[in-house]
């Protein structure tokens, strides 16, 4: 099998397309997670028992179902009960929901490592409940959760092309089709894994500077 | 003897192990034409397969048959070849795990078309079938071929990744965001049914087959698909194989002489002499 150039360079456009999708589905997919996993975080919390037990039962469910099941679920299942989402849609919400349960563990570990006085400092100088989360707690607890979730939107980056199983035309499914077409796997795979180093490496390193900006570790 | 020492002999003695490995790989490669004697020898033969019925099919009990593979297992068998030993495959993944050695032939009713037969040498025709499209009850969208498909503003079509229909779409200029590749034939049909896909493009058989087995009044079947000729299928060989493929060629042609081809395709549906009308010459364009 041998390498050819013309072939790989004439398949860049359309990887192109699918590098796009890839990473439209990755940010979007990163934005439902990061919000999703704040409110799992805080309905976890909750002291009302109706609201904490269901969520917490809910966030294992996830959490120990694979991605790709759920995907499936999403997009051949729900019609049946009339909710019809085009494939990047469901895509999205199959990542988001799947890493917002990652990331409310976060969130979780960041909260608690708030030290008590804080709250009870809170509740002395009269401040509410939302009051406290909004001005108090959140903006400490957040700074050192964010290497760990930047991590968790790294790792989902690299689980989208479970979305080409649910016909999503992102970057591998491009591949795949081009390699289909053309009987040749070598130059689309290969450009594929060049398309994530590309992306990845450079996320690695800003990652890496995030961490030393925000760890304690490293102050 | 220290651990080091221990460790750097194991290293050594696996290096060893993987370069002779290596090089029987190499040996085996260059004597191509032994495949038969290898096969032969080693009882089975590895074939590829899609699970389209009734050209291919993995029963729930998890056994293969369907119209290819028990072509591919009689012929096999006249070469002295018993078993057959069959792994699903996406059809655009067919070839180059041909090329590859994963498989030894592709048993999956491959359509012998040019391109294809750049790449691999085909057996004479064996099954053969026409082009058809499922689509809702009355084709709202009125489409029957596949230049009405391209020439639509949104109409979407699903086809198998690889297979015959994905081309004849992209060929005919449907841009690829709306040709859906679709994993298999219950999720086409129920795509269809979801207003995913507004056609799916199969061979008649084939829907017949998913119609038959949907039980749905709401959709309905298109065929034959103007514009496209009758297919025929073959099994597919590695380039370097032509002798496997010539003494399969042989064994085909007495099962066909003695009416055993034509009633073991017919018990599948398929037309048993229409593979005669035509030859592996005219379907690929040249010699093969």
């Amino acid at each position: 099998m041998e390498w050819d150039w013309n072939f790989a360079i004439k398949t860049l456009p359309v990887l192109g397309e699918g590098v796009l999708v890839t990473i439209q589905a990755t940010v979007l997919g990163s934005v439902l997670a990061l919000a999703l996993g704040l409110v799992f975080a805080l309905m976890r919390r909750s002291q009302n028992k109706l609201v904490s037990r269901p969520t917490s039962f809910f966030l294992e469910f996830i959490r120990g179902t694979p991605l790709l099941v759920q995907l499936y679920f999403l997009f051949f299942i729900l019609p049946d009960v009339g909710i019809l989402l085009s494939p990047l849609v469901a895509g999205v919400i199959g990542l988001g929901l799947h890493y917002a349960t990652y990331t409310a563990e976060v969130y979780r570990a960041g909260i608690d490592n708030i030290p008590r006085g804080q709250w009870e400092a809170s509740k002395a100088v009269n401040l509410t409940a939302p009051q406290t989360w909004q001005h108090i707690i959140l903006p400490q607890a957040i700074p050192p959760m964010i290497p760990a979730l930047a991590n968790y939107i790294i790792a989902m980056f690299k689980e989208t092309p479970l979305l080409s199983a649910i016909t999503v035309l992102e970057l591998m499914n491009q591949a795949r089709s081009i390699s289909n077409f053309h009987y040749r796997y070598l130059e689309p795979m290969t450009l594929v894994g060049v398309f994530f180093l590309l992306i990845s490496i450079p996320s690695v390193y800003f990652l890496r500077r995030l961490e030393r900006k925000y760890s304690p570790h490293y102050k | 003897m220290n651990l080091k020492g221990l460790f750097k002999k194991t290293a050594l003695a696996v290096t060893a192990v993987a370069v002779t490995g290596f090089s029987h790989g190499v040996v085996g490669k260059a004597n191509a034409e032994d495949t038969l004697e290898k096969l032969r020898a080693q009882g089975f033969a590895r074939i590829a397969i899609a699970n389209e019925p009734p050209w291919t099919e993995v029963t729930a009990g998890g056994e293969v048959t369907g119209a290819a593979p028990e072509v591919a297992r009689a012929v096999l068998k006249r070469l002295g070849i018993k078993e057959v030993v069959a792994s699903v495959s996406e059809y655009g993944a067919m070839i180059p795990g041909l090329q590859a050695g994963r498989f030894d032939l592709v048993a999956a009713g491959l359509f012998i078309k040019p391109e294809r037969c750049n790449a691999v040498v085909f057996s004479e025709p064996d099954l053969c079938d026409a082009e058809a499209f499922a689509v809702k009850k009355g084709n709202p969208l009125g489409l029957t071929t596949y230049a009405e498909l391209a020439a639509h503003a949104s109409a979407k079509v699903g086809a198998p990744g690889g297979g015959t229909e994905e081309r004849l779409a992209l060929e005919a200029g449907v841009p690829r965001d709306r040709v859906v590749v679709v994993p298999d034939g219950q999720s086409g049909i129920k795509m269809l049914q979801d207003g995913r896909i507004d056609v799916y493009a199969l061979p008649t058989l084939s829907l017949v087959d998913l119609l038959g087995k949907a039980q749905d009044e709401g959709l309905e079947l298109i065929t034959p698909i103007k514009g496209t000729p009758v297919y025929c299928a073959g099994a597919a060989f590695r380039k370097q194989d032509t002798s496997l493929r010539d003494a399969y060629d042989v064994a085909l042609a007495e099962m066909k002489a003695s009416g055993e081809f034509s009633e073991l395709v017919s018990s599948f549906g398929f037309p048993g002499e229409a593979p005669n009308l035509t030859s592996r010459e005219k379907l690929c364009g040249g010699p093969n």
